[in-house]
């Protein structure tokens, strides 16, 4: 007998749904909408039931405007005067994500179905799924997401996280570079179990700088997927080949120096350096909460967090030798190399 | 609700809401309302302190246990324990017990 979600659902076996993994989610992706980010990866996750995404503009109205109460808002992003994205909640219907030249997506409580009302005039307004939706969808389904860039090195995952403009994405393109896989560009999903956290591939679009991209041979270029297009002078690179999940073995908290570029283990972390590092902040439901701050409080017990001071403007390259060799010492040693061991082979780099 | 006075609040037991967590961090320790969606630092002494509150039968009896461990007067811990302790239950973030209520 199918459940009321099931039910809700009604899924229909000729309907050429695309199936996806991505964010810890099995997903069915209604075949009218392309998602080229989410890269090539099939179903591979197990799980009773998946999350659906369709477009429905009738679907998502007649939810959103039967409506008995007034939706709160709950998140607002603004550039200058400009409202370039929000979030609005309301039971029963969920969570309302709008975005400027986007369009609009309502994820039910329980993550499990995304409607979706393109704007029209936006050949790209999938991208809004993969770069909010979804992350928003698996944070309802009991994953905490991070804002960060991931990629697996050695089968283990590095994430690193920092303030935009940061770096995060140059550092995952010159570690995919340096023999690593891509994991996610921008949001990592984590699950925590037994004290064991999982880090879940989400978009693995590398976006690069117009300069970056110059710098890079064809082979190096090669190294990072398919070129996908450019976007606003960004060059889009879809990586191919991608692992769903692999368990974290490291967060590097990128931070802007004057010094010369080093790592250090954070044995005392910031709690709430960790807390502000997650995504989907609107979602403020005492079950996601507490998952949220135990996953914060595995990351630091386990002596995953790391601060990579970096100068503005160094080699991407050459911090991702720097990270690739913190991780190596992890695994040789059972845990992260002294800091002191690295400054001094970052001085002997110098020579 | 009057801030209870300092004998009572010594008698009382004390214990976290079903509502509040809290985990333990090196530095600080966390304690979050699960309510209101408010995080709480506490330093590693005030973390120390509200262990020793929630195991304790009453406040005051984690007084000279604390005095021996930090190698301070009890005086002066009975003060920074009972204006932490008024400054959790002014957030909600512990409960007074009610013995007779079972």
């Amino acid at each position: 007998m199918k459940t009321p979600v099931e039910e809700r659902l009604s899924p229909d076996p000729g309907s050429g749904e695309h199936h996806h993994t991505a964010f810890g989610l099995a997903l069915r992706i209604d075949p009218r909408i392309s998602i080229p980010e989410l890269g090539s990866r099939p179903d591979s996750v197990s799980a009773e039931l998946p999350s659906h995404v369709r477009v429905d503009p009738d679907e998502l109205r007649r939810r959103w405007d039967a409506l008995a109460t007034r939706p709160e808002r709950v998140r607002e992003i603004h550039y200058g005067e400009t409202l370039l994205r929000s979030v609005d909640v309301a039971e029963p219907a969920g969570y309302l994500l709008w975005a400027r030249d986007f369009g609009r997506v309502l994820i039910s409580p329980d993550g499990i179905e995304l409607l979706c009302e393109p704007d029209p005039a936006n050949e790209d307004w999938a991208s809004i799924i993969s770069a909010q939706a979804l992350p928003l969808a698996a944070t309802l389904r009991g994953l905490e997401v991070l804002h960060a860039s991931g990629v697996v090195l050695d089968g283990r995952a590095v994430l690193v996280t920092g303030p935009p403009g940061a770096g995060k994405s140059s550092l995952a393109a010159a570690l995919v570079r340096a023999g690593g896989q891509l994991l996610s560009d921008d949001a990592v999903a984590l699950a925590l179990s037994d004290a064991t956290l999982t880090a879940h591939s989400g978009s693995v679009a590398l976006q690069l700088r117009a300069a970056e991209h110059e710098r890079l041979s064809a082979e190096e270029r090669a190294a990072l997927g398919r070129l996908a297009g450019s976007i606003d002078g960004k060059h889009r690179y879809v990586s191919t080949g991608v692992p769903d999940a692999a368990p974290l073995g490291g967060l590097f908290l990128l931070e802007r120096s004057a010094a010369e570029p080093a790592v250090e283990r954070l044995g005392a972390v910031d709690p709430f350096e960790l807390i502000a590092s997650t995504f989907n902040l609107s979602v403020r439901t005492p079950e996601r909460l507490r998952r949220q701050l135990d996953v914060v409080s595995a990351i630091a017990s386990g002596g995953l967090a790391h601060r990579l001071r970096v100068q503005p403007g160094v080699d991407a390259g050459r911090l991702a030798a720097i990270v690739r060799e913190h991780m190596e010492w992890g695994a040789v040693l059972g845990g992260p190399a002294p800091s002191g061991v690295l400054s001094r082979h970052e001085r002997l780099l110098e020579l | 609700m009057a801030s209870p006075s300092t004998s009572d609040l010594l008698a009382a037991r004390v214990r976290l809401p079903q509502h509040v967590v809290h985990r333990n961090f090196v530095a600080e320790t966390v304690v979050l309302n699960l309510q209101t969606g408010q995080y709480h630092g506490l330093n590693p002494t005030a973390g120390r302190m509200l262990e020793a509150l929630q195991q304790a039968p009453t406040v005051g009896a984690t007084v000279s246990a604390l005095a021996e461990e930090y190698g301070v007067e009890q005086e002066q811990i009975q003060r920074d324990l009972l204006a932490l302790t008024r400054g959790l239950l002014e957030r909600e973030l512990i409960e007074t017990v009610d013995e007779d209520a079972g």
